[in-house]
Order: C-alpha cells, then sequence, then structure tokens
C-alpha cells in the first residue's frame, strides 16, 4: 500500500490505501518499519488520498514515530476531512507536524 | 417519521468497511459532513472492538448494527454475543486520554482510544448485556436539515 521516492534527501512515503484502519494497520506498519530500518530518518507520509484513519491506523503511524527515535523526523501531508479532524480531536496535531502538501513538508523537513 | 436498517457482518476486520458505508449512506444526505464522519468513526471503532476484544479475533461470530433515523437524531447500536465488556471502561474513557504531554512520546498512546473516541464523537453513549446479547447504544443528534 506505500509507495515512496527520495526528494531532496527526505523519504516522501505515500499511502495509497484509502481506508488505513484496523484491517489495514498490521501490514501498514511492517510497510513503515521496512521504509524506515532503510536509514532514512526524516520522513514525509502523505495522506492525500486517505480517506478513513481510525484508531488503530493512528497508532500504527504514532508506533512509527516512536520507532523513528529522537534524531528522526515524520510529518504529514494533506491530511484532509475526516483525517485531518481525526488528528485535531485527539491532539496528534501537537505531536506531528501537518502540511497541506508534500512540497512543503519536504522544503521544512530539508531545511 | 423514524426509519431503520439492520445489518449484519461476520467478525471480520476487513468487512468493516463494508458497514461504515452502509451506514454512511443511509445518513449522508442527512447530515452535515462532520456529523456524517463521526458517526462513520464511531461505528468502525464500536465494531473493531467487538471483532478484537469481544471475539478475539475470531472469524464466524455475528455483529449486529442497527441504524434508526429519527427527525433529530441518529441511533446506532451495535449488538454482539461476546463476553461483556467490563463495565466501567465506558466511564472511564474520556478527552482526558488524549490530555498527553505531547513532547513526552512515551505518553502518546498508541492503541486504547476507540471508547474515548465513541464518547467524543456522539451525543450519548450506553452499553448494557442482557440474556447472553451486549448492546453499545449511541447517539448523535443532529440539528434541522436543510430541505
Amino acid at each position: 500500500m506505500l509507495t515512496s521516492e527520495v526528494r531532496s534527501n527526505v523519504l516522501v512515503i505515500h499511502v495509497g490505501e484509502k481506508r488505513v484502519d484496523a484491517s489495514k494497520a498490521p501490514s501498514f506498519k511492517d510497510e513503515m518499519t521496512k521504509c524506515i530500518e532503510s536509514g532514512q530518518n526524516q520522513i514525509v507520509l502523505d495522506l492525500s488520498a486517505v480517506e478513513f484513519v481510525d484508531s488503530s491506523g493512528l497508532g500504527a503511524i504514532v508506533s512509527c514515530l516512536k520507532r523513528l527515535g529522537p534524531r528522526g523526523n515524520l510529518a504529514i501531508a494533506g491530511a484532509k476531512g475526516a483525517v485531518s479532524r481525526l488528528f485535531t480531536l485527539t491532539r496528534m496535531d501537537k505531536v506531528f507536524a501537518l502540511h497541506d502538501t508534500v512540497e512543503a513538508a519536504v522544503e521544512r523537513l530539508s531545511a | 417519521m423514524a426509519s431503520s436498517i439492520s445489518l449484519m457482518i461476520d467478525s471480520d476486520l476487513d468487512k468493516v468497511a463494508h458497514i461504515a458505508s452502509a451506514v454512511r449512506g443511509v445518513c449522508a444526505s442527512l447530515l452535515s459532513t462532520d456529523d456524517a464522519d463521526a458517526i462513520e468513526l464511531s461505528v468502525v471503532e464500536a465494531i473493531n472492538n467487538v471483532i478484537k476484544h469481544g471475539y478475539h479475533g475470531q472469524p464466524g461470530k455475528d455483529v449486529q448494527v442497527l441504524v434508526s433515523l429519527q427527525p433529530d437524531r441518529v441511533v446506532i447500536e451495535v449488538l454482539d454475543r461476546a463476553s461483556p465488556m467490563q463495565s466501567d471502561l465506558l466511564d472511564q474513557a474520556t478527552e482526558d486520554r488524549f490530555a498527553f504531554d505531547e513532547t513526552n512520546l512515551d505518553e502518546v498512546p498508541e492503541g486504547g482510544m476507540g471508547l474515548a473516541l465513541i464518547r467524543m464523537n456522539m451525543d450519548e453513549v450506553e452499553y448494557s448485556s442482557a440474556g447472553g446479547e451486549n448492546r453499545l447504544r449511541m447517539v448523535k443528534k443532529v440539528g434541522p436539515r436543510a430541505s
């Protein structure tokens, strides 16, 4: 469900699923872990194609952040609608930097 | 005038999206996007809990969802026949779940958010068990609808 590329030394991970929910969370975590273990620690997670995230999906994103460690950054790009609402409701918008676009997120992380 | 629908799925996490779609389909034209999002999230979290915690991930069990559309509210009930949830879990689930220190990653939750989210998204939430059946009843009050 994930595709990725490196831009300006930042790993951009695009989530291709419309729903990151309890059925998808375990494989999402596995795929994210592989990306993180590849050595990149400045990461933008592109959620612009995602319409729905539940607490399992959110928890998987949080656990990736924790796995990244103190020298890493995991920024979120393109969260909208119900997805952005979930981040706000849970105060996860204070834990993750949320950007409207991948470009804005990459610019911030590569600065 | 109330109208209701009843949906039944197998206890399979892959099927939860179908129920979400169906519930959203029934309600969407009557609700604001925010209210529809709130209901969809609550229904998904409730069913996830039944499948993961009630039935311990066992497939082949029934989860029933009843949706009742009333002039001023939407009532959703999620029914299962698993062992009952501990009654104080619902009382303890509040928005305090998210009152963590965001500068301390250890405090940021990775799980156990479902009940708090249901209580934050719905106006009334009640849990009861009788005759081997558990019922989570969730009510969303809706404002006057644009005609």
